[in-house]
């Protein structure tokens, strides 16, 4: 080949711009049929609560609110701070971002921990749908198609995030063998937009499991 | 401090309290039907979050065309999907006795 090609250029690729837009696209693509996955949830949010709205409401009234409130303000950190990591990268700085990984990694375990209380308050209140349920009478009915919902949505959510957490260490432990520069970081952009899609779902999932039925 | 990271700052400083009206909102006393309005600050929150975080109005124009296609199939998605319910009337059936 007469045409020099950068390290990290695949041969498919014109150039380094190429290969960072193509990724950069494939994250989008796929982040699309993820958006797509949570919209079929919110449809049934939306279907549910519209046939049965006062025991939907009920069910929503049992939620622990101040975990998913600090949950959400967990989130919204870890996305800032990654994002203060990646800003860091492109300035030429891989010991800052190393440090915004490992805080937003530790912050997404602590989100997963409060995640797991939380089940755990839930569940030994008797509101997993199936079997006995803390509700009874008429709110019985939406009340257990709201939890279940909640535990469809929250599982799926928590799922993201575990995977989220692994390619946020990835990427660390990447840094950290000196494979990004200034120049190349594409990866740490990839992982970026997944962990900020993370952060969206639950932004969307927050009113709708700990607020909408509150104060109805 | 630079200046994105000025701006990231501001941006999740402008997270924090759309999430704080939000949670405030939930305390409003609303009819049933009008408390899904509580998404809104969720809507304006997710707005913020592609625009600050995910840089989409700076990304690639294919980036810009697969945001858009997320948003109209959402739309699709939930418009055809509650399209139904929402105006469909429903008629209480009497309840009969068998013979």
């Amino acid at each position: 080949m007469s045409e020099e090609i950068a390290p990290h250029v695949h041969f498919q690729y014109a150039n380094a711009r190429h290969q960072a837009e193509t990724a950069i696209s494939g994250m989008w693509l796929f982040l699309a049929t993820e958006a797509l996955l949570f919209g079929g949830l919110l449809l049934a949010w939306v279907v549910s609560r519209h046939w049965q709205q006062s025991s939907f409401d009920a069910g929503g009234r049992e939620t622990v609110l101040w975990i998913g409130t600090i949950n959400l303000a967990l989130l919204i950190t870890s996305s800032f701070v990654y994002s203060t990591g990646l800003g860091s990268i492109e300035g030429g700085q891989p010991r800052r971002l190393i440090q915004c990984c490992w805080i937003t990694a530790g912050i997404g375990l602590l989100f997963l921990l409060l995640k797991f209380y939380e089940w755990h308050i839930d569940l030994s209140e008797h509101l997993f749908p199936a079997g006995p349920f803390k509700l009874h009478g008429a709110e019985a009915g939406g009340a257990r198609l709201f939890w279940t919902f909640y535990f469809v949505a929250t599982g799926l959510h928590a799922a993201h995030m575990t995977a989220g957490i692994g390619l946020v260490l990835w990427v660390a432990r990447q840094a950290r063998r000196g494979a990004y520069s200034a120049a190349w970081h594409t990866p740490v952009e990839v992982v970026g937009l997944y962990w900020s899609f993370v952060d969206m779902v639950w932004i969307v999932l927050y009113p709708m499991i700990y607020l909408v039925g509150r104060g109805a | 401090m630079n200046k994105l990271d000025r701006r990231l700052v501001f941006g999740w400083l402008g997270l924090l309290a759309l999430a704080a009206i939000e949670f405030g909102g939930s305390y409003l006393p609303l009819p049933r039907s009008l408390r899904p309005l509580l998404l809104l600050p969720a809507l304006a929150m997710v707005a913020t979050v592609a625009l600050l975080f995910m840089r989409v109005a700076t990304g690639p124009a294919i980036v810009r065309s697969f945001a858009i296609a997320t948003v109209f199939w959402l739309i699709i998605l939930l418009g055809l999907g509650t399209l139904d319910p929402m105006t469909r009337a429903v008629y209480q059936v009497q309840s009969t006795e068998l013979p």
